[in-house]
């Protein structure tokens, strides 16, 4: 136990596997060039976030494949992460790779389609457009029962053997290793928020205003102002493979209608079939809903009625006694010390 | 002969207004003698209150509500208005959202235990005075059509177009106004709440029972739960920025920064009204306290003794009396 320790304190501090000593060129700050275009493009790589980020133990050209000889030519081909690296995960036969979470990334509504036209092929995320390294430098950890994280393992990892793997050897899967609330409203809002991307890309109407929608709603509040428990995007709009996000007509989706009473019910144990007609993203202020909208007239005129009323005929009252002689402050056991200023009692 | 008869009649005329006048300016109690209307202007009394108005159950009551009130406010209103600079800071200031929910549900759970004591008090009481036949529907807090005629008469009064307020029991307009709006709000918060709090459970009760009965305009029989719910969002929060600022803007200014009652009125830590207060708003509330408390009669006929008034000027119609007896004291009128 002591030494497993000892070894989560002090090998940490293992330097990046840089085989080909690709640091060399690539540590120095100012790597980079101007293209033709006037773009600047950074070559640097950080070796502190380097080696705290998940890939720390990955050759560089595991990734970049095409590299066979250094100094190399200029790169014209992105990155795979369907790539096999020469990581053997604990009892598995095969080399490591992410091709299974990209099929499933593939087949839902951000996977790009045959058929997309030019203007949605663009739009659409790739593993980098959410996934960038210097994200993974600090995460807020959170106690999660193991059975529920180890479900997000067996996307990559065969079931036999996670589960001896983790209990007896790695310490970081006992915590919650994916991004908050807080990070993942804002990193879905940054396409889904701007509607005249959306717009152009014939989202529904109410995918529109989603981000918007769900500000709303308490689930969005609550994260606002930082729940840890309430639900963000992917908590329904995602299962435990986290990258099968589809369409809300789409049978295999976590919102198509037969599947919504199962995700709710994540968190709402007694959900029933009226539950989840509740709106999630409430559409408007009022629902569209004439009766409520005659609700919140009803309130608003009881509301200004009542205080433009009450305190006028307090101001009313305290005027009338105080020209009877009332006075503010008691004084002597009375505070009627002033004179009547009235003129009906005069006359008499 | 006919300016005469004129005269005479008129003389007459006179003569009743004055009678009137005076039955309305003095009020005759057994053992005390003619107690006139003004008499709030002369009495001494106790800032911290002479007669008795609350009982403790009452006073412990609103202490609970009190409390858990500005809990509530403080703890939903970030969560209403999460996207407002200060809600952050608020909601930091209780530990965290989730601890600040868990503190407005407990809240809302002392505050309707607050109301079902209340219930309890007041269902009791009444049926212990049933019992002992001291049960008058006039000293409670039920709507009277005359509430609406004091109403009138107090707002000539403020106008200076009649002499004093309207003789009121107990509770007067403003104050049962008042306690039919706190029905209203607790019922309105109690049950919006709870559909918040359990939408599972409301959504499953609401389509069940009430949707099939009620008329829902535009309303399909699907979405049922989804407008409940719309409607107890809006509903929750309404009833309660409105509870908010009536509480802020009026009832704190009323009870406790008007004339004779500035700085502080006590009577919601002593549970007792001051006697000039209670002369001046609850006149008939004061003649039950002369027939209750020996002390207080007492108090009433050395005062009375004092300023010179027996009982004699209470049948008196006479010119003279009358208007001095308009001015005991050192009321400087000519």
């Amino acid at each position: 136990m002591a030494g497993i320790f000892i070894i989560l304190l002090f090998g940490s501090r293992a330097e990046a596997v840089d085989e080909y000593n690709c640091l060399m060129c690539h540590k120095h700050a100012s790597m980079g060039r101007i293209d033709q275009n006037g773009k600047r493009w950074n070559y640097n790589v950080d070796e502190f976030l380097y080696n705290h980020s998940v890939h720390r133990n990955i050759e560089c050209r595991d990734c970049h494949t095409y590299i066979t000889k250094v100094p190399h030519d200029p790169v014209t081909q992105k990155v795979d992460c369907a790539n096999q690296c020469h990581i053997k995960p604990p009892f598995a036969q095969d080399k490591f790779s992410h091709e299974k979470i990209i099929a499933i990334y593939n087949q839902s509504a951000h996977g790009i389609g045959a058929e997309d036209a030019d203007v949605l092929k663009n739009a659409k995320p790739y593993c980098k457009y959410c996934h960038s390294n210097p994200m993974y430098t600090r995460i807020s950890e959170k106690a999660v029962p193991y059975r529920e994280s180890l479900q997000r393992c067996f996307n990559c990892h065969p079931q036999r053997g996670v589960i001896q793997a983790y209990r007896h050897i790695t310490h970081r899967l006992r915590k919650k290793t994916s991004r908050s609330s807080q990070e993942i409203v804002p990193l879905c809002a940054t396409c889904h928020q701007d509607v005249a991307l959306m717009r152009k890309l014939n989202v529904s109407e109410r995918a529109l205003t989603a981000v918007e929608s769900y500000n709303r709603s308490i689930h969005g509040k609550l994260v606002q102002l930082g729940s840890q428990k309430a639900a963000n995007c992917i908590s329904c709009h995602a299962s435990n493979a986290l990258h099968d996000i589809y369409k809300k007509d789409d049978p295999r989706g976590t919102i198509y209608k037969d599947n919504i009473a199962k995700t709710c019910r994540q968190c709402h144990e007694k959900t029933n079939p009226w539950f989840i007609k509740i709106a999630v993203h409430p559409s408007e202020e009022h629902g569209g809903n004439p009766i409520i909208y005659l609700v919140s007239i009803f309130f608003r005129v009881i509301l200004y009625g009542a205080v433009f009323s009450m305190v006028g005929l307090m101001l009313f009252e305290t005027f009338g006694r105080w020209t009877d002689g009332i006075k503010f402050f008691f004084r002597d056991g009375t505070s009627w010390r002033g004179q009547s200023k009235r003129r009906s009692r005069k006359e008499k | 002969m006919s300016a005469l008869s004129k005269t005479v009649s008129k003389m007459m005329e006179i003569g009743a207004r004055q009678k009137a006048e005076a039955a309305q300016y003095y009020t005759h109690v057994d053992g005390v003698g003619p107690v006139p209307r003004d008499i709030y202007k002369y009495v001494k009394s106790d800032p911290l209150g002479d007669l008795p108005r609350y009982s403790v159950h009452i006073v412990i009551q609103h202490f609970l509500v009190f409390i858990t009130f500005i809990l509530l406010a403080a703890t939903g209103l970030p969560i209403f208005f999460s996207d407002v600079f200060w809600a952050p800071y608020a909601i930091s200031f209780f530990g965290g959202i989730d601890t600040a929910r868990l503190i407005h549900r407990i809240a809302a759970f002392i505050m309707m235990f607050a109301a079902a004591y209340h219930i309890i008090t007041i269902v009791g009481g009444t049926i212990r005075k049933i019992r002992r036949h001291e049960f008058d529907y006039k000293r409670t807090q039920l709507p009277r059509l005359k509430d609406l005629f004091d109403l009138v008469h107090d707002i000539k009064y403020f106008l200076g177009r009649e002499p004093f307020r309207p003789k009121m029991e107990k509770f007067m307009y403003k104050q049962k106004a008042h306690y039919l709006a706190i029905i209203w709000g607790n019922f309105v918060l109690i049950a919006a709440g709870s559909a918040l709090l359990f939408p599972d459970i409301m959504a499953n009760l609401f389509p069940e029972t009430l949707g099939k009965i009620l008329p829902l305009g535009g309303v399909d029989a699907d979405s049922y739960s989804a407008f409940f719910q719309d409607l107890a969002r809006l509903m929750h929060a309404d009833e309660a920025v409105m509870a908010l600022i009536l509480l802020a803007f009026w009832h704190w200014t009323n009870v406790h920064l008007v004339p004779g009652r500035f700085p502080v009125q006590w009577a919601f830590l002593t549970g007792k009204i001051t006697r000039e207060h209670q002369i001046e708003e609850h006149f008939l509330e004061y003649l039950n306290n002369l027939r209750e408390i020996p002390e207080e009669r007492e108090y009433l006929k050395n005062l009375l003794k004092d300023l010179r008034i027996d009982s004699a000027k209470t049948l008196s119609t006479d010119d003279q009396n009358a208007s001095s007896s308009e001015q005991p004291g050192e009321s400087g009128e000519e």
